[in-house]
């Protein structure tokens, strides 16, 4: 049987209370659609992921922000070379375990899995560039505002095909 | 996170967005969904299981090459493993919002809602 994955097994009461109130609620959009206009062997891909992850020698992530304003989450965005390594970054997201992306960054952004698909020819190159965001957004105006055309431009600059979009 | 899919979409990229709660995601009309069961913090899988890693990866891009249909969902078949079920996938301290929920239950309702306050730092 295909299996079916349950949405909800990993999340809390509280939070699968929101989620659930939040997906009732929704009204079905528009949706954007830009098809694959090469092989993917031949494409450049891009990761982004919301583990609020930083280079050490790039600006955290504001979490006294967050502990003063409950409801505020830091809207801006890393760039994550694609040589870098778990020991290069911190992960200030303060909703999730820091600790296994800070072991292995390849838990939530697999850099190292990506090279090896560029290795054996299953995609066409890594990007230069990488993103990393914080996922708790409340208030998604500034990340779509500001973080969001920012982070476009800089695929465009990079030749990007596909963006895979890792959750945290 | 399908929120900002849709905009790299809607520029001009081909994207696809793995996800954890993946009705919750498809409820903002993201694009391409591929749903995966495996915890917070851990999405791609365990630190150093370069097999699991690997084959989530291809799984979610064999996805994106496959799909014709705006909106699409796949559910990848990815079991997370037993002895890992108990696994600490949470933050190692309550997030400042539970906490502040704790001492003001009744602001609960605001996060059901979306009415939260505007807050601009």
């Amino acid at each position: 049987m295909t299996k079916q994955v349950d949405s909800f097994r990993f999340v809390s009461k509280g939070t699968r209370r929101v989620a659930k109130t939040w997906i009732d609620s929704a009204e079905p959009k528009e949706i954007p659609w830009t098809p694959l206009s090469k092989p993917l062997s031949e494409c450049r891909v891009a990761m982004i992921s919301t583990g609020a992850m930083a280079l050490k020698s790039d600006q955290p992530f504001d979490q006294d922000g967050e502990r003063q304003y409950p409801w505020w989450g830091d809207p801006t965005y890393r760039v994550i070379p694609k040589r870098t390594k778990a020991e290069d970054i911190k992960v200030y997201h303060l909703h999730i375990n820091p600790e296994f992306a800070e072991r292995d960054l390849n838990c939530l952004l697999p850099l190292d899995r990506l090279a090896e698909l560029e290795e054996s020819s299953e995609i066409g190159s890594v990007a230069p560039s990488h993103y990393s965001y914080m996922g708790y957004t409340t208030q998604p105006e500034q990340l779509l505002e500001e973080s969001a055309p920012a982070i476009i431009r800089n695929l465009r600059d990079e030749f990007v095909d596909v963006v895979v979009l890792v959750p945290a | 996170m399908g929120l900002l899919q849709r905009e790299i979409e809607a520029a001009g990229f081909t994207t696809i967005c793995l996800s954890i709660i993946a009705d919750l995601t498809a409820s903002v009309s993201a694009p391409r969904i591929a749903a995966i069961e495996h915890p917070f913090s851990l999405t791609m899988g365990y630190p150093g299981d370069r097999e699991t890693q690997l084959a989530v990866l291809q799984a979610t891009l064999k996805a994106l090459v496959e799909m014709e249909t705006p909106g699409e969902l796949r559910h990848l078949p990815f079991e997370w493993p037993e002895h890992l079920a108990d696994v600490a996938s949470g933050p190692p301290e309550s997030p400042p919002i539970t906490n502040y929920l704790m001492k003001h239950p009744l602001q609960f309702k605001k996060l059901l809602t979306r009415g939260f306050p505007e807050v601009r730092i």
